[in-house]
């Protein structure tokens, strides 16, 4: 994962969570992809509104999240949770496991299926 | 014959009577005078008694306490110096400038070696603090589930408490606040020293202006703001709250604070004002017990680094109101944020196709060598977009980029592809408890 940290962050997660450690919603694993759904960012606290920004209009993981806020991936979590409770995000399928092949490869093989037989 | 016999008894009878007389009359005149010389010595020895007596008794001990408690005053001699002798009086003096002074050197040695010893201590202790953090951030990251991240976050918590005490133990000690920072936005200025209270949750900070606090400042403000925090919220109920609010003034900026608990009296706010005033270099045998630091090292800090703390003031809430005054030469920027997140979509975003929604995002996108990196020198991918965000068409050239990608975009995306396919298989088939799993890799 993330290289370990070489500061000390001044603001402490305990902080920006309010103490908790627990989502109050177990949607999120590392690659759910978040989208911002509301640009309110009147009462979120300084972490919640950088979420709020960095999936403006985008899709970003919660990994991915957790990383540009420099927090811990449970930290993350439950500021999500808290987000998606208040309605500023939702979330998204993660990305199809592989993508369709392309017609034309299957018009091929087709093609080369119907000349052997 | 016989009368001149007579004649010459006579004579010397009358002589001697009269030698006689005389003799008295001057011997009576010496015993007078000396009687009065007597009575004027035991007089000037019974004075020299009862100043000695005095010395000891009442002068010296006002004096020592005098050097403890400015507020006392020394008497004076019980008699002038023309009744004494200037002798006796110089040496009184002498005795007792000799007794100050000595007191007083004992007492900046002890002073000195006091700090000293718990200089060095608290400095270990410091450090300590500081590696622990570190530890348990490495220990945040790495933890995921729920409650050993709970706990994390109090071991986190005491061990800022703990970092803080020593810090302000070691400052007041004359040490510096130790801890080098980058500067750092007010809201992150007083969060950051919310972290190191026990009640933080009691804080509700307020703070609509948009400041930052030079490098240099950042700790030692955080500190002050932190012990005097940690005031408010200990001497009031534990169901208020401490609310801290920023104001823009014309030459600065300041942070007050506010609590709900017991106004301090004319005494307290005097000697709280004398000791935020950093006038009198702090003193570590006068803190008392328990040692009340807060204060103290407020005002070695202010005095150092040229902000002021006052606490003469009520809070609307009939408790205390501390303000913090930082002048403008301690205020900067707001320091940007690491990375923009619009820049990288629009930098790229000009000469790409939209795709279909339902398709995946990104992955072959170009890496954007301007993009952030990760202290491991890894890139960090910037957001997805949600409609469908453009990327190049199949034969379409590379967006410019200013230099060779980090990394082919087509590895990335395979690498990311079966991580992902990973995932899903891992998922499909899933055991009851995959969701506790540790997610290192």
């Amino acid at each position: 994962m993330r290289p370990p940290r070489d500061e000390r962050a001044l603001v402490r997660p305990h902080v920006v969570t309010g103490g908790r450690a627990h989502p109050s919603r177990n949607v999120f694993d590392l690659v759910t992809l978040v989208i911002a759904v509301s640009d309110r960012t009147t009462g979120l606290n300084p972490e919640q509104r950088r979420i709020v920004t960095l999936c403006r209009g985008g899709a970003l993981s919660v990994a991915e999240i957790a990383g540009h806020l420099r927090l811990p991936v449970g930290v993350a979590r439950v500021l999500l949770s808290d987000l998606m409770d208040s309605g500023h995000v939702t979330t998204r399928a993660p990305a199809p496991s592989a993508r369709p092949p392309r017609l034309q490869l299957l018009q091929e093989v087709l093609d080369g299926l119907r000349a052997r037989l | 014959m016989e009368q001149f016999l007579l004649a010459m008894a006579t004579f010397c009878s009358v002589a001697g009577i009269a030698a006689t007389a005389v003799l008295l009359t001057r011997e009576r005149r010496a015993t007078l005078r000396l009687r009065r010389q007597n009575t004027a010595l035991r007089a000037d020895l019974d004075a020299r008694d009862q100043e000695v007596r005095h010395l000891a008794g009442t002068r010296l001990p006002e004096l020592l306490e005098s050097l403890h408690n400015p507020a006392v005053t020394v008497s004076g001699p019980l008699h002038d110096a023309r009744r004494l002798g200037p002798v006796y009086e110089q040496g009184i003096d002498a005795a007792m400038e000799l007794v100050a002074g000595s007191v007083e050197r004992v007492r900046a040695r002890a002073d000195q070696s006091a700090k000293s010893a718990l200089r060095g201590a608290m400095r270990s202790v410091q450090s300590l603090a500081g590696e622990q953090q570190l530890v348990l951030s490495n220990m945040q990251d790495r933890h995921d589930d729920p409650d050993t991240l709970s706990d994390l976050l109090r071991l986190d918590h005491m061990n800022a408490q703990l970092g803080r005490r020593a810090q302000a133990t070691a400052v007041l000690c004359g040490s510096w606040p130790g801890q080098q920072r980058a500067a750092s936005t007010l809201s992150d200025v007083v969060r950051g020293a919310t972290s190191r209270i026990r009640d933080y949750l009691r804080v509700e900070v307020h703070s609509p202006v948009n400041a930052a606090v030079t490098a240099r400042a950042v700790e030692p403000v955080v500190l002050t703001v932190a012990e005097l925090l940690d005031n408010a919220a200990r001497h009031s109920q534990p169901d208020t709250a401490v609310e801290v609010n920023v104001r823009n003034t014309h030459n600065g900026i300041a942070i007050m604070i506010d609590d709900a608990g017991v106004a301090m009296d004319t005494e307290e706010i005097q000697h709280a004002t004398r000791l935020l005033s950093g006038e009198r270099a702090a003193d570590v045998h006068g803190l008392g017990d328990p040692p009340q630091v807060g204060f103290a090292v407020a005002g070695v800090l202010a005095a150092r680094y040229g902000f002021t703390v006052s606490v003469d003031t009520r809070s609307p809430y009939g408790g205390v109101r501390a303000v913090v005054f930082l002048p403008s030469e301690l205020l900067t920027d707001v320091p940007e944020e690491p990375r923009a997140p619009e820049a990288a979509a629009v930098a790229s975003g000009a000469a790409q196709a939209r795709r279909a929604p339902a398709e995946p995002p990104d992955f072959e996108a170009p890496l954007d060598p301007s993009a952030p990196t990760t202290a491991g020198g890894l890139p960090k991918r910037t957001r997805a977009s949600a409609a469908g965000k453009a990327a190049p068409g199949p034969g379409g050239p590379p967006p410019e980029t200013g230099g060779p990608p980090v990394r082919p975009a087509r590895a990335t995306a395979a690498g990311l592809g079966a991580w992902q396919r990973g995932t899903r298989s891992g998922r499909a088939a899933p055991p009851p408890d995959s969701e506790r799993k540790d997610p290192r890799p």
